[in-house]
């Protein structure tokens, strides 16, 4: 059965230009966006992007005398479609700041300690299930320049490839229990509550280790419309 | 089956890992192999609502290779490249064919620090009619999809994020 995308829902995604985040104003278009059909261009994508993307990383946190410094987490990622279908197979990017709050980016400014047993970027593949397992450290917030008090609370930045080109999704991933994630512009400029909590991971209790619990949809459905 | 909301985009952020943003903006090379067709270069300048150019956008393109197939073992048909200083990203790529029903084009996909969610558009070869081309209104929109030929193998195809010559995007 041929894949479809259906119409994005405007409660649960961003409108484009976000009070609190002045950026937005400059880059998002001030022309509403054009509808078009989708035809095999659209609905058809890389089945292995790793033929142009190699894995790197996949255990952000180390060992021993190259243990990063912070909070040893576990995150566990389940990659699915619109149905809830699994994807086994599909290329996730992830990456964070270190637990001082300062990303490996040559344009991070902030005035924090860099980590050098902490490299904040995993190029990683789903397993049965769509799970996507990284064992990291936990990332710490930072003041945002510029903006008079904004701090981003602690994230993690995810990039993934689902079933098709417009499957594509770029998101980010909040803690539980953040006093920050109430101010943050990005987090609330999900206006639908329900789509603002999925946003945030679930806190699984466990004897030995901090884990996880994240679930990302990517778009994009093979059931026929109406069917239960 | 019950449906599940697709997850939130959020922006990628001013700090998505170089070494993730660059190395794939070559597409005639696959696989140490060079790709079947016509070699061209696409290159543009990335701006803002006040005309300056963007550094580290990322560009993402999906396209059909010389024949017009998608998705084939000899060629891989997706890529990803970088602003620079100048706000200018250049890939290699080969001259796609016509897919059934269209005429040849280029997805392109832009992510960036300001915006909250993938922005997509098309460039095209030429003006011939095609169903995306020809569903951007007004139509007098539609040349700002057209690449400009500069020499035998370079096109230019510049996007405005927002303001004047604005860029249209699309929705899907």
């Amino acid at each position: 059965m041929p894949l479809r995308v259906p119409p994005r829902d405007p409660r649960t995604q961003s409108q484009g230009v976000e009070p609190g985040y002045a950026q937005t104003a400059q880059r998002w278009p001030s022309q509403p966006l054009q509808r078009r059909p989708h035809t095999v261009s659209e609905l058809s994508g890389p089945s292995s992007v790793l033929r142009r993307l190699a894995p790197v990383r996949g255990d952000l946190a180390g060992h021993g005398a190259k243990r990063a410094i912070g909070q040893l987490i576990h995150l566990r990622t389940r990659v699915v479609d619109e149905d809830g279908a699994p994807l086994p197979g599909a290329v996730v990017e992830i990456w964070h700041c270190n637990a001082a709050g300062k990303y490996i980016h040559p344009n991070d400014t902030h005035d924090a300690p860099e980590d050098p047993n902490f490299y904040g970027a995993a190029r990683m593949v789903a397993g049965d299930g769509g799970l996507v397992e990284l064992r990291t450290i936990k990332p710490a917030a930072y003041p945002v320049p510029a903006t008079g008090g904004w701090w981003r609370p602690p994230h993690v930045h995810f990039s993934v490839w689902g079933r098709v080109w417009l499957s594509r999704l770029v998101t980010q991933m909040f803690f539980p229990g953040e006093p920050l994630n109430e101010a943050d512009a990005i987090l609330n400029a999900i206006r639908d509550p329900e789509a603002r909590e999925r946003c945030i991971a679930r806190f699984v209790p466990s004897e030995n280790d901090l884990i996880y619990e994240y679930q990302l949809v990517v778009r994009g459905r093979k059931s026929t419309p109406g069917m239960p | 089956m019950k449906r599940l909301v697709p997850s939130a985009e959020m922006t990628l952020g001013p700090f998505f890992p170089r070494e993730f943003a660059q190395g794939a903006n070559d597409l005639t090379r696959v696989e140490g192999r060079q790709a079947r067709g016509e070699a061209i270069e696409i290159t543009g300048r990335l701006t803002q609502a006040d005309g300056k150019p963007l550094d580290n956008v990322v560009l993402e393109i999906w396209q059909a290779d010389a024949e017009g197939r998608y998705d084939n073992a000899d060629f891989f048909g997706w890529g990803r490249a970088a602003t620079d200083a100048e706000g200018v990203y250049r890939f290699r790529s080969v001259r796609p064919g016509a897919p059934a029903g269209r005429a040849p084009h280029v997805n392109f996909l832009i992510l960036y620090s300001g915006l909250m969610r993938q922005l997509q558009t098309v460039m095209f070869f030429d003006a011939s009619p095609d169903p995306v081309l020809d569903a951007v209104k007004p139509s007098t929109l539609r040349e700002r999809l057209v690449a400009n030929r500069q020499n035998n193998n370079t096109y230019t195809f510049d996007i405005r994020l927002r303001g004047e010559g604005e860029t249209p995007f699309f929705d899907d």
